[in-house]
């Protein structure tokens, strides 16, 4: 549904989005997740068309946001960052403007426009002025908008931003249900939001992908902490045998005791195993603890490592 | 150009929906209301001004002085929010990705600053009914219609520098005094240019007085219907509206 090749965009001597690849298929919603400033806003305004890349390329649905700019646009539907919405236009006034815009054939724009407030409970709002709305009807407005005629993409740059905690759990429940038929592409900076929501993320940073899996794989970088005291290699041994591991590291050593990391096949809980295997050798157990693989350790890491590598860059 | 009638309606309902166009074209009233006053009064006293008799429409509108500095301070305020508003709000961002072309917007929108202009003429327009039935002075109908579509296309050429203006920046201030700028040249300069010009017998002085907004508006109250003037000022407003497509195309990658 959106192929992207290395897809760069430069202000002056600032590369804003540096060498983009990704694709992402149908059906699937994905997390676009960096810090501030990653370029996340401004690889959304290229999908969009909104911007044009300085270089690269991006094919949405089939059509180049280039040379078919107006075909992609027909296909995606854009919820910026922010909400801008004309403020004195009421709910349903700014719907039907929209949708005259986008070409919803006049016998079908009332039930689409019913659709679409249904959709996000705008019912009790929908003759107010927008200008008066709250920050979460607005945010639900533009999302509304977004899915007028039923794109078969949705880009929404921080959906769930300003929201209530209930409104947020509403719109990612929201986003869900759409994902059976639309393909979403989503930025954020709430790592609760893409484990959430997202099958997938793409991690961005200085304007590259630092890191871009799915998330069931990301879970199955668990790992299980073990400190016994006994011979070390031979507790490794023992280790080893239990079904279902994988890897068994030794981290360090600290008198009697030895430490190991053990990665289980597909991240499973084996700490009962281990247990009763160290407790038939008689080995006493100090530790034994499942480490889950945070989004945001691997946030942080993905994100410390391309600062790292652009540093190297740029000296 | 499908979408053009959705944009326009939008664009002049958000005139009216703000307290700016109600405020602009109550100063148009009052100014018809005092230049007819003035007119009736100069009316009355055939003896002592002729040139009113003969000419009713310059003493009435080109002519006069409150008419145009009001013109030119209600185009800056008319056309500066055009596009700068949706730059400024972000707006322009949700019009240019939806299937719309930048000659649809930009049609859209100087199609709505050209009625909203023409609305203000309407007080002026009111008046003279009155001046026929009720006061029964027969002036001639051709002067009238020719300085209407001398002021219409004047007006498409107006509001084309003023969208172009707003169309170059985010601030409406700024937009305003640019779009003040180039009216106060064409309208105000050009009358100095001319006598400067005149005065020293200049060959260009011709020149000077044919771009005169003021020159020619007298000649169309005149009853004079200048071809030249008016493809002058469709083929100003043509390229400034080019121009303004070209401004929200470029600026679309400078954002």
């Amino acid at each position: 549904m959106i192929q992207v090749e290395r897809l760069s965009k430069r202000y002056g001597s600032i590369k804003a989005v540096d060498r983009l690849t990704f694709a992402v298929g149908r059906g699937e919603i994905v997390g676009l997740l960096g810090p501030n400033g990653a370029g996340k806003t401004t690889t959304m305004r290229m999908l969009t068309t909104f911007l044009p890349p300085t270089s690269g390329r991006a094919v949405l649905s089939g059509h180049d946001v280039l040379d078919e700019s107006l075909e992609v646009r027909r296909k995606v539907g854009y919820l910026p960052e922010n909400v801008p919405l004309y403020h004195e236009m009421r709910v349903r006034e700014y719907l039907t403007f929209r949708a005259k815009l986008k070409d919803v054939p006049r016998p079908r724009r009332r039930a689409e426009i019913a659709r679409v407030i249904a959709r996000c409970q705008l019912g009790e709002v929908e003759d107010r002025i927008l200008g008066q709305l709250s920050k979460g009807y607005r945010q639900r407005v533009g999302l509304a908008e977004a899915m007028v005629r039923d794109p078969d993409i949705l880009i929404l740059d921080e959906p769930t931003a300003g929201l209530d905690p209930l409104q947020i759990r509403e719109v990612r429940a929201l986003i869900r249900e759409l994902g059976d038929r639309h393909t979403i592409l989503l930025s954020t900076h709430v790592m609760t939001e893409v484990e959430a929501v997202c099958g997938r993320v793409i991690i961005i940073a200085q304007g590259r992908i630092a890191l871009d899996d799915r998330l069931d794989r990301l879970q199955a970088e668990n790992a299980i902490a073990v400190e016994a005291r006994g011979p070390a290699e031979a507790i490794r041994a023992v280790l080893e045998k239990v079904p279902g591991t994988e890897k068994v590291i030794l981290t360090g050593r600290d008198g009697d005791h030895a430490a190991f990391k053990v990665q289980a096949r597909g991240g499973a809980d084996l700490r009962e195993e281990l247990a009763t295997r160290l407790f038939q050798n008689g080995w006493p157990v100090r530790r034994l603890d499942l480490k889950r693989t945070t989004l945001e350790d691997r946030f942080i890491q993905a994100v410390a490592q391309e600062e790292l590598a652009a540093d190297a860059e740029a000296a | 150009m499908r979408h053009i009638p959705a944009l326009f309606r939008r664009e002049l309902a958000a005139y009216f929906l703000g307290p700016m166009a109600f405020l602009i074209l109550l100063a148009f009233q009052i100014i018809a209301f005092l230049n007819f006053w003035e007119l009736v009064d100069l009316l009355s006293r055939p003896q002592r001004s002729l040139s009113a008799l003969t000419d009713p429409m310059n003493s009435y509108i080109s002519g006069s002085t409150p008419f145009w500095v009001a013109m030119l301070v209600a185009i800056p305020a008319l056309t500066m929010r055009l596009v700068a508003e949706e730059r400024r709000s972000g707006t322009i961002e949700t019009l240019l990705t939806v299937p719309v072309t930048e000659a649809e917007v930009v049609v859209a929108k100087w199609l709505a600053g050209l009625v909203m202009y023409l609305v203000l003429l309407l007080p002026f327009a009111i008046y003279l009914p009155f001046l026929y039935h009720q006061a029964r002075f027969h002036f001639d109908l051709g002067p009238v219609i020719s300085l209407g579509i001398g002021l219409t296309t004047a007006g498409m050429m107006f509001v084309s520098i003023g969208l172009f203006f707003s169309a170059t920046t985010r601030n409406q201030i700024v937009a305003a005094i640019w779009t003040f700028a180039i009216l106060f040249l064409l309208v105000v300069l050009t009358l100095l240019v001319y006598y400067y010009a005149a005065e020293r017998q200049a060959g260009w002085a011709e020149a000077a007085r044919f771009v005169a907004v003021l020159f020619q508006m007298q000649s169309f109250a005149a009853g004079q219907l200048d071809l030249r003037v008016l493809t002058l000022h469709l083929s100003v407003t043509a390229f400034m509206l080019y121009l303004t497509v070209k401004v929200l195309q470029l600026q679309r990658s400078r954002e």
